[in-house]
C-alpha cells in the first residue's frame, strides 16, 4: 500500500534519488528487496530441504532413469504448448484486434475468459465428455486452450497500440501483407508474445491437476507422489530444483530473445491508427475458427458444469455457505491482487528505471514461483511461518502472500508494460510545476500506469481466485473458499452440489476478464480517436 | 470379555474428561482442539456436532486431502496446531508414526474396536473400514464372467477391461498386500498384467463413474465409491453392481480409516476424548447413518442398509498396520512407471 | 525579475563529461538563446538548471539565491522554475485545462487563473480536450501556459519550436516571443536553429564541446564571431586572404575596413570574414573581358540557390586573381542565371578571424 500514498518515506526516498547522480529511489529499492525476499523463501526452503537428503541422494533421485523420461516429457508439453499458444494466441489477437470482426468486443472478453476457469475444471470437463482422454495429446490440448489467453491478452494490447505507419512503410518498400505482418509487425509484437509464451512455459511447468487428470507424467506431477504418497518432501524438494532449472532456461531465454528491445514508444508524438481489415469472404472461416476455440476452452468446462448441476442429485439450492466462501474467495484474491500489484510496481519500475544486473535479477527471480507447484510454495511458508512467523500461520495475511508469490510474474507483466509508457519526462514537469515527489506520483504516474495496474490486479484476482494447492494448506482452519469447497464436493462425488461453486468462480472471475478487455479497447480507442 | 468392559467404560471416559475440562475451561465453554480432517467432510461435520453437543468442547475443522495433512503436518513439526487428525487411510497414519509424530493412544480407546485395526504400537485407532471390491458394468459382464481372485485381472482375456487408479492411496494397499501373501515378484507380475490391460485414472471416483458408464467394464474400487455414486445418481442411473472377491483373496483387503493424536498436541485430554468419541456407540453409529458408507468397526454397530454385512466380509488376513506406509509399494509402482 | 546565473558547471554521464565548465549570466527579464548542435549538452544544461539532474561542480543560482552548488541543492518544485520540454509533454490523462492548472492550487484552479492562461495563449476554446486531439503548435501554447501559469522567476525552453513545421514555426514563435516580452520573464531557450536564436533572443549563448564558447547580443555574435567554425554555424560566410594595414583589410575585392584591427595585436596578414549580404553585385558588359574593374571583382555565377525573398549566388572569381568561389546574397529578383558574368564589391566593415 505504501507505494501508493504520499507518506513522508516515500517523498525523502524520491527526493534523494533525484538529488543524487544517478541515486536509486529508496522505496523501490525497499519494496524490490521485499518482493526478493518473498520469492527468495520457497526457494531458501526447496535448497534446504533437498540438502537435508544429502546429495548423494539427491543424485540418486536426479540420475534414475524415470528422471529422463519426466524431463522429455516436460520438455515436449512445455514445447509443444508454448508453441501452440503462441500461434494461437497472435492469431486470436490479430483478428480481434485489426479485423472487421463482427461483435469484436464480446469476442475480446470470450478469449479471455478461460483464464477463470481452474484447470481442475478444465481437466473435470474434458474426462466427462472424454474418460479415455489420457496422454500427451490430451495434454497438449487442454493445456493449450487453457494458456494460450496468456499470450493474446499482451499481443493484443500490443497490437491495439502499435504504429501502422511502420508496417505502411514495409509496404511501400514492396512487402506483401503476409511479408510486411511477419517482417515489421510481428518484430514489433515480439516482446509481448515472447512475455506470454515465458508465462505460458511457467505455467506448464508447475501445472498438476490437469496432468493427474489426463495421467501425464511431468515432473510437477512426479514432485507431487513425492510429497503425497511417499511423504518424502527431501526427494520432492531435490526435484522442484529441476523445476526452477528449467525456468531459469526459460527465463534466460526470453531474456536473450528479447534483447532489450523492450523499450516503449513515449511521449505523444503522432501516431498512425491501422485501419481495421476488411474479412471478406474469410470471415466464416475466422469466425468459425474462433468458435471452435471458444467452445472448445470455455464451452467444454462450462459444459460439464452445467450438465452435472441438472443431473447430480446432491444439487442443492446454493446455500448461504456458497455466499460466505464466494465471499472469502474474493476477500483473499483481491487481498493478493493488491499486494502483487504494488510489489510489481517497485520490481518494474526498478527493471525499467534503473536497469542494471541487478534490478534486472529481482525482475527474472519475481518470475521464479510461478514455475513451481503451488504445494512447494506454500509448504515452503509452513515451514517458515511455523518457526519464525507462528502469528501468521494459517492466517488469511499468509494465504494472500502465498498467493502474491505465486502470482507476482503476472503482475509484473502487466505493471512492467505500463511503466514502459509512463515517461519520466512527465515526472520531471511536474516537479518544476511545483509538486512534491510524491504528489507527482499520485497526480501523473498513477494515472498513467493505472491501466497496467488494472490488468494486474485482474490477472493475479483471477489466479488467485482458482488456486486450490496452496489454499487447502494454507486458509484460515475453518474458513471455505470456493475452490476448497468445489474440492471437497468433488472428492465426495457430489458433482451436482460441487458445480455451483465451480460455476461461481468463473462468474467472479469474468468480471476482472471483462475489465481486462475493456481497459485494453478504452485506452486504444482514447488514441484512435485523433 | 475384558475389551468389552473397557469398551463400555469409554463413555465415562469421556463423562470424566468433559467434567474435567468443564472445571479447568475457560468462560468460552470448554476448551478448543483443532483437527485436521482428511476424511468424508459431511460424515465427519455430524461426528463434530455431536462431540460438541456432548462434551462442550469446541472443534474446528480443516479439511483437507489427507496426503496434503500429513505433509503440512510433518512440515509443522514440533509447533502443529493440530490436536487430532483424522484419515482415510491408514498409510499416512503410519508415516507419521515412523517420524516420533503420533502420541499413544488410551487402551480403553484402542479396545473400543477390534485390534487388528489398530495401530501395532497403540499410536492410532482404527475407525471405520473399508472393503476392496470390484465394481462392474452389468451390461458388460456376466455376474459368471467374474473373476474369483484380483489376480486374475492381470490374465490377458481383461485386457482393455480394466479401471484403476494407481495414484490413489487406496491402490498401494493392494499391491502390499499381494507382496505380502504371495511375493514381490507376483506383485510385480500382476501390476504388470494390470498395467497392459488397464486404463488409469486419475481416481476412484473416476474409476467407478466410468465403469458406471460403460468405458471400462470392471473397475478396482473400495466399495463406497459405488454406494456414493448410487447417492447421486440414483438407483435408476447405476448400470453397475459391486462384486468381492472369494474370501481370503488378497484383493479382498479391508482398508481402516483411522484417528490419531499427535504429540505437539497441547490439549492432549480434549483430544484424547474426541478419538474415544469416534468409536464410541453414538460416534460409530454417527457414521454408520452417514453417507459415506463405511462399515464402523466397533462390534455391534451395525452399517447403513444395503452394505453386505460386516461380518460376510472374509478379507485377506493383514492387519492394516500390516500394510504399513506403502512405500514397497509406492517403490513398485514407480518402478513400472505408473505414477 | 530574476537574474540566472551559472557559472563554471561541471556535469557527465558515466565516461563523458557532457557539459565542461559552463559560464551563463541571463539578465533579469532578458531571453537568452542556447545555441548549438545537438548532443553538445543543451538539454543537460536545462536538466541542471531545472534541478532534474545535480551538477558535479559548479553553482547555478537565481535571482541571489544558490540553487545548486555542491553543498545546496534546491529539488526542482522549490526553485519556481518553468520548464517546457521538447514536444511540449502534456500529461496525456488530463485535460488542456487540467494540464494549466496542473501547478496550481486548488482553489487557484477554481478561479479564473486558468482561463485567462488559456485566453493569454489563444487556446481558450480547447480548454476541454485532451493532448492527443490537439495540433502540434496547440500543445506548445498548452506547455507554455501551464509553465507560466506558475510565474515562475525563470523559464526555460527546450527546442521549443523544432516539432512544428515550417509555417507554423514562424508563427508560433512570434507570438512566443511577445509573449514572453509582455510577461518579463526571465527565459532561457536551447535551440539548434541559428535563425530562430539570432531572431527571438536578446542574448545568444553558443555552446560547443560543454563550453560556452561565446556570449553576446546576436549582432555582436553574428559580426564578431570568436571563430571560422562559429561564423560558418551562424550563417554562410566567405572567408578571403587579406593583409592588415591602418585600420583597413587589402582583399582581392580591395581594401575593406576593419571592425577591429588585428594589426594592433601584430599580425600583418590573416583572413577576414565577409558575409554574403556584405557583397554587391552587378551585371558585367560584355567585352570587358577578365579584368577587374576598380570597382570590383570580375566572376561568373555558378550556381543559384533561390528563396523567395532573397537568393544565394555562387561566384567563381575570373582569372587572373582567381581565388575561393564567394557567395553573394541578393534580393530575389536579382537571381542570376548560371553562367552570368557579374562584377562583384564588398562593403565593410568586415571582422577578422
Amino acid at each position: 500500500m505504501s507505494t501508493f500514498a504520499p507518506t513522508a518515506p516515500i517523498a525523502s526516498g524520491w527526493t534523494r534519488a533525484w538529488s543524487g547522480r544517478r541515486r536509486w529511489p529508496l522505496v523501490s529499492v525497499a519494496g524490490g528487496a521485499i518482493a526478493a525476499a518473498l520469492v527468495l523463501l520457497p526457494l531458501a526452503f526447496l535448497i534446504i530441504q533437498a540438502q537435508r537428503s544429502g546429495w548423494g541422494e539427491v543424485q540418486r533421485l536426479l540420475l534414475r532413469h524415470s528422471v529422463a523420461v519426466l524431463l522429455w516429457n516436460t520438455v515436449r508439453l512445455t514445447l509443444a504448448c508454448t508453441v501452440l499458444c503462441a500461434v494461437l494466441g497472435v492469431g486470436a489477437a490479430w483478428c480481434v484486434e485489426r479485423t472487421a470482426l463482427p461483435a469484436r468486443r464480446l469476442w475480446a472478453v470470450a478469449l479471455v475468459l478461460p483464464l477463470g476457469i481452474p484447470d481442475f475444471v478444465v481437466g473435470f470437463g474434458w474426462v466427462s465428455i472424454d474418460p479415455g482422454l489420457h496422454g500427451y495429446l490430451a495434454a497438449v490440448m487442454i493445456m493449450t486452450l487453457a494458456l494460450y489467453p496468456l499470450v493474446y491478452l499482451p499481443v493484443a494490447s500490443a497490437l491495439a497500440n502499435l504504429d501502422a505507419g511502420l508496417e505502411e512503410a514495409a509496404r511501400s518498400l514492396g512487402l506483401g501483407p503476409w511479408q510486411a505482418f511477419r517482417k515489421v509487425t510481428l518484430r514489433q509484437i515480439s516482446p509481448a508474445v515472447l512475455g506470454g509464451c515465458l508465462l505460458v512455459t511457467l505455467a506448464l511447468l508447475a501445472e498438476y491437476g490437469a496432468f493427474e487428470i489426463v495421467q501425464y507424467r511431468t515432473f510437477t506431477v512426479e514432485i507431487f507422489t513425492e510429497f503425497k504418497l511417499g511423504f518424502d518432501t527431501a526427494a520432492a524438494c531435490a526435484l522442484s530444483l529441476v523445476l526452477v532449472l528449467l525456468s531459469v532456461a526459460a527465463l534466460g531465454g526470453e531474456l536473450a530473445l528479447a534483447g532489450r528491445g523492450r523499450a516503449w514508444r513515449a511521449g505523444p508524438g503522432a501516431r498512425r491508427i491501422a485501419p481495421r481489415i476488411a474479412l471478406g469472404r474469410l470471415s466464416a472461416p475466422v469466425l468459425a475458427g474462433l468458435s471452435a476455440l471458444g467452445g472448445l476452452a470455455l464451452g467444454v468446462p462450462l459444459g460439464a458444469l452445467v450438465y452435472w448441476m441438472l443431473r447430480g442429485s446432491s444439487t442443492t439450492l446454493p446455500s448461504a455457505s456458497i455466499l460466505a466462501a464466494a465471499g472469502h474467495t474474493a476477500e483473499y484474491s483481491a487481498g493478493a491482487a493488491v499486494l502483487s500489484t504494488v510489489l510489481a510496481v517497485p520490481v518494474s519500475a526498478l527493471a525499467i528505471r534503473h536497469r542494471n544486473r541487478v534490478t534486472v535479477l529481482i525482475e527474472r527471480l519475481a518470475y521464479l514461483p510461478m514455475a513451481l507447484p503451488g504445494l512447494v510454495i506454500a509448504l515452503g511458508l509452513v515451514a517458515f511461518s511455523v518457526r519464525y512467523a507462528f502469528a501468521l500461520y494459517q492466517s488469511a495475511l499468509e494465504l494472500i502472500v502465498a498467493y502474491s508469490i505465486l502470482f507476482l510474474p503476472l503482475a509484473v507483466v502487466g505493471v512492467r508494460s505500463a511503466m514502459g509508457q509512463a515517461s519520466p519526462r512527465l515526472e520531471e514537469v511536474g516537479r518544476s510545476l511545483g509538486c512534491r515527489p510524491a504528489t507527482v506520483w499520485r497526480r501523473v504516474t498513477l494515472p498513467l500506469i493505472a491501466p497496467g495496474l488494472g490488468a494486474a490486479f485482474a490477472l493475479v484476482f483471477i489466479s488467485s481466485a482458482t488456486e486450490l494447492t496452496a489454499t487447502l494448506l494454507l486458509h484460515p482452519t475453518g474458513v471455505n473458499t470456493l475452490a476448497t469447497q468445489f474440492w471437497a464436493y468433488t472428492s465426495e462425488l457430489s458433482y451436482g452440489a460441487a458445480a455451483p461453486y465451480a460455476a461461481l468462480m468463473v462468474a467472479i472471475s469474468a468480471i476482472p476478464a471483462y475489465v481486462i478487455s475493456r481497459r485494453m479497447t478504452t485506452l486504444a480507442r482514447g488514441e484512435r480517436a485523433r | 470379555m475384558h475389551r468389552r468392559t473397557l469398551a463400555s467404560l469409554s463413555p465415562f471416559l469421556i463423562a470424566a474428561v468433559t467434567l474435567l475440562t468443564a472445571c479447568g475451561g475457560s468462560s468460552h465453554g470448554g476448551p478448543t482442539i483443532t483437527l485436521y480432517n482428511g476424511q468424508h467432510e459431511q460424515t465427519t461435520a455430524a461426528l463434530v456436532t455431536a462431540f460438541e453437543k456432548q462434551t462442550g468442547i469446541t472443534v474446528h475443522v480443516r479439511s483437507g486431502d489427507e496426503a496434503t495433512l500429513g505433509n503440512q503436518i510433518l512440515q509443522e513439526g514440533e509447533s502443529s496446531p493440530a490436536d487430532v487428525f483424522y484419515t482415510e487411510n491408514t498409510p499416512v497414519l503410519e508415516a507419521l508414526r515412523e517420524r516420533g509424530l503420533l502420541a499413544p493412544v488410551p487402551p480403553p480407546t484402542l479396545a473400543a474396536v477390534p485390534s487388528r485395526y489398530d495401530s501395532a504400537q497403540g499410536e492410532w485407532v482404527g475407525v471405520s473400514a473399508r472393503a476392496s471390491a470390484l465394481v462392474y458394468n452389468a451390461s458388460q459382464i456376466k455376474p459368471s464372467q467374474l473373476p474369483s481372485s484380483i489376480l486374475e485381472l492381470a490374465e490377458p482375456k481383461w485386457k482393455g477391461k480394466v479401471g484403476f487408479a494407481p495414484s490413489e492411496t487406496d491402490f498401494q494397499p493392494l499391491i502390499t498386500s499381494i507382496v505380502k501373501l504371495d511375493g514381490a515378484a507376483t506383485a510385480e507380475r500382476w501390476l504388470k498384467g494390470l498395467q497392459a490391460n488397464g486404463k488409469l485414472y486419475p481416481d476412484n471416483e473416476t474409476v467407478v463413474a466410468q465403469v458406471n458408464n460403460g468405458e471400462s467394464a470392471v473397475g478396482l474400487i473400495n466399495h463406497y465409491y459405488w454406494y456414493r455414486l448410487r447417492a447421486e445418481l440414483g438407483q435408476g442411473g447405476m448400470r453397475s453392481a459391486l462384486h468381492y472377491y472369494a474370501p481370503g483373496d488378497p484383493g479382498d483387503l479391508v482398508n481402516v480409516s483411522g484417528a490419531a493424536v499427535l504429540k505437539s498436541s497441547s490439549h492432549r485430554a480434549a483430544a484424547q476424548a474426541f478419538l474415544a468419541f469416534l468409536v464410541s456407540r453414538a460416534g460409530q453409529e454417527t457414521i454408520a447413518h452417514s453417507h459415506s458408507y463405511e462399515y464402523p468397526l466397533r462390534p455391534g454397530v451395525s452399517p447403513a442398509s444395503g452394505l453386505r454385512p460386516f461380518a460376510q466380509l472374509k478379507p485377506a488376513p493383514l492387519t492394516p498396520a500390516e500394510l504399513g506406509d506403502g512405500s514397497e509399494a509406492l517403490a513398485l509402482e514407480q518402478k513400472l512407471g505408473l505414477l | 525579475m530574476s537574474r540566472l546565473s551559472v557559472s563554471d558547471l561541471w556535469k557527465g554521464y558515466a565516461s563523458t563529461e557532457v557539459l565542461q565548465g559552463v559560464d551563463l549570466e541571463v539578465h533579469a527579464g532578458s531571453l537568452t538563446a542556447v545555441l548549438g548542435l545537438s548532443g553538445c549538452g543543451k538539454t543537460t544544461l536545462l536538466r541542471v538548471i531545472a534541478g532534474f539532474e545535480r551538477a558535479e561542480r559548479g553553482s547555478v543560482s537565481l535571482a541571489d539565491r544558490t540553487l545548486d552548488d555542491g553543498r545546496t541543492y534546491v529539488p526542482p518544485e522549490k526553485r519556481c522554475v518553468g520548464y517546457v520540454p521538447q514536444e511540449g509533454a502534456l500529461f496525456p490523462h488530463l485535460t488542456v485545462e487540467a494540464n494549466v492548472g496542473f501547478g496550481l492550487s486548488r482553489r487557484e484552479r477554481r478561479g479564473d487563473a486558468v482561463a485567462e492562461l488559456l485566453e493569454m495563449v489563444g487556446i481558450a476554446p480547447l480548454a476541454r480536450r485532451l493532448p492527443h486531439e490537439l495540433s502540434g503548435g496547440e500543445r506548445q501554447r498548452v506547455a507554455l501556459a501551464r509553465a507560466l501559469a506558475r510565474r515562475p522567476h525563470a523559464l526555460l525552453l527546450d527546442e521549443p519550436f523544432s516539432s512544428l513545421d515550417a509555417s507554423l514555426r514562424t508563427r508560433v514563435r512570434e507570438e512566443v516571443h511577445a509573449l514572453l516580452r509582455e510577461q518579463g520573464v526571465t527565459t532561457v531557450l536551447v535551440t539548434h536553429d541559428q535563425e530562430e536564436a539570432l531572431s527571438l533572443a536578446d542574448t545568444v549563448a553558443v555552446l560547443r564541446d560543454g563550453r560556452i564558447i561565446q556570449q553576446g547580443a546576436p549582432a555582436e555574435l553574428y559580426e564578431r564571431p570568436a571563430d571560422q567554425r562559429l561564423a560558418r554555424f551562424l550563417g554562410a560566410v566567405n572567408v578571403i586572404d587579406a593583409e592588415f594595414e591602418d585600420g583597413t583589410a587589402r582583399t582581392t575585392l580591395g581594401a575593406l575596413e576593419l571592425r577591429d584591427d588585428p594589426a594592433s595585436g601584430g599580425a600583418a596578414a590573416g583572413v577576414v570574414m565577409v558575409r554574403p549580404e556584405q557583397l554587391d553585385v552587378r551585371l558585367r558588359e560584355e567585352g570587358a573581358h577578365g579584368e577587374s574593374s576598380a570597382a570590383g571583382l570580375g566572376g561568373r555565377v555558378e550556381r543559384c540557390r533561390y528563396y523567395g525573398h532573397d537568393a544565394l549566388l555562387h561566384i567563381r572569381p575570373e582569372e587572373p586573381s582567381g581565388g575561393e568561389m564567394l557567395l553573394a546574397r541578393v534580393h530575389g529578383e536579382q537571381a542570376l542565371p548560371v553562367g552570368t558574368r557579374v562584377t562583384v564589391a564588398a562593403r565593410g566593415p568586415v571582422t577578422p578571424l
